[in-house]
């Protein structure tokens, strides 16, 4: 699904060159559950933004589901960050004065479904992630764990093939942030490939993959059993 | 993205900050009502002087005496004493096929003295025909004869506003009236024609021999009024009225006139377009406020592009792209001014009836309400194009901006 070869990111400062990527090279299997780790600073998120089609590379190779990047036009990954991808941010994102039922439609206002089917799949999504009763509720008036839960279902409602997630339990507290990586992992489950960046061990241990990343590099990708009894930790 | 929920996401964003949409509108409904009540007024205007020069005048060429001065008005209006126009002359006119009356006038100002009351009023010297050439209706008595006009007879018609405040509740016709030491018998009074650029309410028509050759004594006249058959063009018989006079006083050279010959016509055509110059003018002014509002649009709008950063990050992160974010924000400032473009029209149509109720009730100004249709498509118009205008700055920010770049801003 995802093959990344020799990737390269650099930002130029005051014509100073900062390398946030120096040559990342790996692939990611449909229906994985990866988790890509790191420090402050190692250029994981840049690696994420890369991948879900919000930025570009300025070196090597990223060629999703077999096409490159460097063939999209900004008009292509826009289309395909709305039907294949979903996003869920540490921030969450949403928009505060719109209700739950309004900021899951969003990316659906971007695709050609039918105002009638849009209406059943975020019921769909909502009721996925236990917030039906609060679909008619404005989305600033929810708890932290409910707005990421929120924006789980936001990142599902277009069915996307692979769901990239940027520290989703980074502002919230451990028995929220235990809840969301259940719904990832539920997810993972049933199909969807998860792409994860966080640097807590224990929400990356929720992956059966999990890349560190280091100084732009990649530190070490290794394969691991699903470590679920981690909840148990957690709880 | 459909444009039924583009629109709705519009909708959405201009309801959330009402009063900042309202406040930002504000500049458009000033301009747009602006324009609207000085397009309708003028129009009104024009139509009501039209209006008074048709019902006073029609089919009518008026000479002055003496030369246009650089092509404007004779030397005559300017206090220059010119006694060109004589007898001679009139019968010349009346000789013509294609006019039908000829009235000429002198023109003088006296105190009109009844019992113990007085007032200071302008009476105008002239012949019976006066009265078959302008809509002049008696609200009692009746005008003068050619036989008044022959026999010297000190009789007099006045105008309402006279009648009024001379007689009040008092039958004026068959009393006596005194101005320049020679008593007249009121014989008729007109009806009240309202304030206007042609009413006769406040003057006092006496015989032209009277006027003429007892209170001024001169021989000549201070103007020709003539009316022609209106199967005629006038532009013809303000031609035939030029040949008529140069042969009269033995002009060769065209440029030796000694009179000056307006058609009714023209009259019209130059008050038409002085009132569309005026309507410009005015018009141009009050869209100065159509600019201020629209910047005060394109501020607004930046500012919502700047605080919804975050949003549009979002927005470009699942999906949309360049033209969707354009669009949302193109339709909001399209409706931000529309909308007060609307309103503009609305309370511009309201103060242009209250106007109307004013003029009419309180001076009892007989207008008609014009409100042009071409006033409402020009304000609505103007205020979606401003919205156009205003707006594509600020909407391509929006659009341009890089989702990452959007989703970290603080």
């Amino acid at each position: 699904m995802i093959e990344v070869n020799d990737l390269k990111k650099e930002y130029w400062e005051e014509e100073t060159p900062t390398k946030a990527l120096c040559g990342v090279t790996f692939s990611v299997e449909k229906g994985e559950f990866v988790s890509i780790m790191g420090p402050s600073g190692s250029g994981k998120s840049t690696l994420l933004h890369i991948l879900s089609f919000l930025d570009r590379p300025t070196g090597g190779s990223y060629k999703f589901q077999g096409k490159s990047i460097d063939e999209m036009t900004d008009k292509e990954l826009a289309y395909a960050r709305n039907k294949d991808m979903g996003f869920v941010f540490q921030s969450f994102n949403l928009l505060s004065r719109l209700t739950v039922y309004e900021n899951v439609e969003i990316p659906l206002l971007y695709s050609d479904i039918s105002p009638k089917k849009r209406a059943t799949l975020v019921e769909e999504a909502v009721q996925s992630v236990g917030l039906k009763e609060k679909l008619y509720t404005a989305a600033g008036k929810l708890s932290g764990g409910q707005k990421q839960r929120v924006a789980i279902a936001r990142a599902l409602v277009t069915k996307p093939d692979i769901i990239f997630a940027d520290e989703p339990t980074g502002n919230l507290d451990s028995q929220s942030g235990l809840q969301v990586m259940e719904i990832l992992e539920s997810l993972n489950d049933k199909g969807h490939t998860v792409v994860l960046v966080t640097h807590e061990t224990q929400t990356a241990e929720f992956a059966n993959r999990i890349i560190k990343i280091k100084d732009g590099m990649i530190e070490s990708d290794k394969q691991i059993i699903a470590n679920r009894h981690h909840r148990e930790n957690l709880k | 993205m459909l444009f039924r929920d583009a629109f709705k996401t519009a909708t959405r964003s201009l309801t959330h900050g009402k009063m900042r949409s309202i406040l930002t509108m504000l500049g458009i409904v000033i301009g747009i009502a602006s324009v609207i009540v000085i397009m309708s007024l003028s129009a009104s205007a024009e139509q009501y002087i039209v209006g008074q020069i048709q019902s006073m005048a029609p089919n009518m060429v008026n000479v002055q005496p003496g030369a246009p001065v650089m092509g404007g008005a004779p030397s005559s209006a300017m206090g220059i004493v010119i006694k060109t126009l004589t007898k001679r002359d009139v019968e010349a006119l009346e000789r013509e096929p294609s006019i039908t009356n000829v009235a000429p006038n002198v023109v003088g100002e006296s105190r009109i003295v009844y019992e113990n009351k007085s007032k200071s009023t302008i009476w105008v010297a002239t012949t019976p025909n006066i009265f078959k050439m302008t809509n002049l209706n008696f609200s009692s008595g009746y005008g003068f004869t050619n036989a008044d006009e022959n026999a010297y007879r000190h009789v007099v018609v006045l105008g309402s506003k006279i009648a009024d405040s001379l007689f009040g509740d008092i039958e004026p016709v068959g009393k006596s009236i005194r101005f320049s030491d020679t008593s007249f018998r009121v014989i008729g009074v007109l009806e009240t024609k309202g304030t206007g650029i042609f009413s006769m309410d406040e003057y006092a028509i006496i015989p032209l021999s009277v006027g003429q050759k007892q209170l001024r004594g001169i021989d000549y006249y201070q103007e020709l009024n003539i009316q022609f058959d209106p199967t005629y063009d006038s532009e013809f018989v303000k031609s035939r009225v030029i040949s008529v006079l140069r042969t009269s006083h033995h002009i060769t050279d065209p440029t030796k006139d000694d009179f000056m010959v307006t058609s009714m016509d023209e009259t019209l055509n130059m008050l038409g377009n002085i009132m569309s110059m005026l309507t410009i003018f005015l018009s141009a002014i009050a869209a100065i406020s159509l600019v201020v509002g629209g910047i005060g649009i394109m501020n607004i709008m930046l500012v919502s592009v700047t605080e919804r950063t975050r949003e549009i990050g979002l927005r470009k992160a699942v999906g949309a792209t360049d033209n969707d974010i354009l669009k949302q924000f193109m339709i909001e400032s399209i409706l931000l001014t529309s909308i007060g473009g609307i309103i503009g029209i609305i309370i511009g149509a309201g103060t242009v009836g209250l106007a109307y109720f004013i003029l009419i009730t309180f001076f009892s100004i007989g207008w008609v309400f014009a409100f042009p249709i071409s006033a409402v498509i020009l304000g609505l118009a103007v205020s979606s194009i401003a919205g156009l205008a205003f707006g594509i700055y600020p909407a391509r920010k929006a659009g341009k901006k890089n989702p990452i770049d959007a989703l970290r801003y603080e």
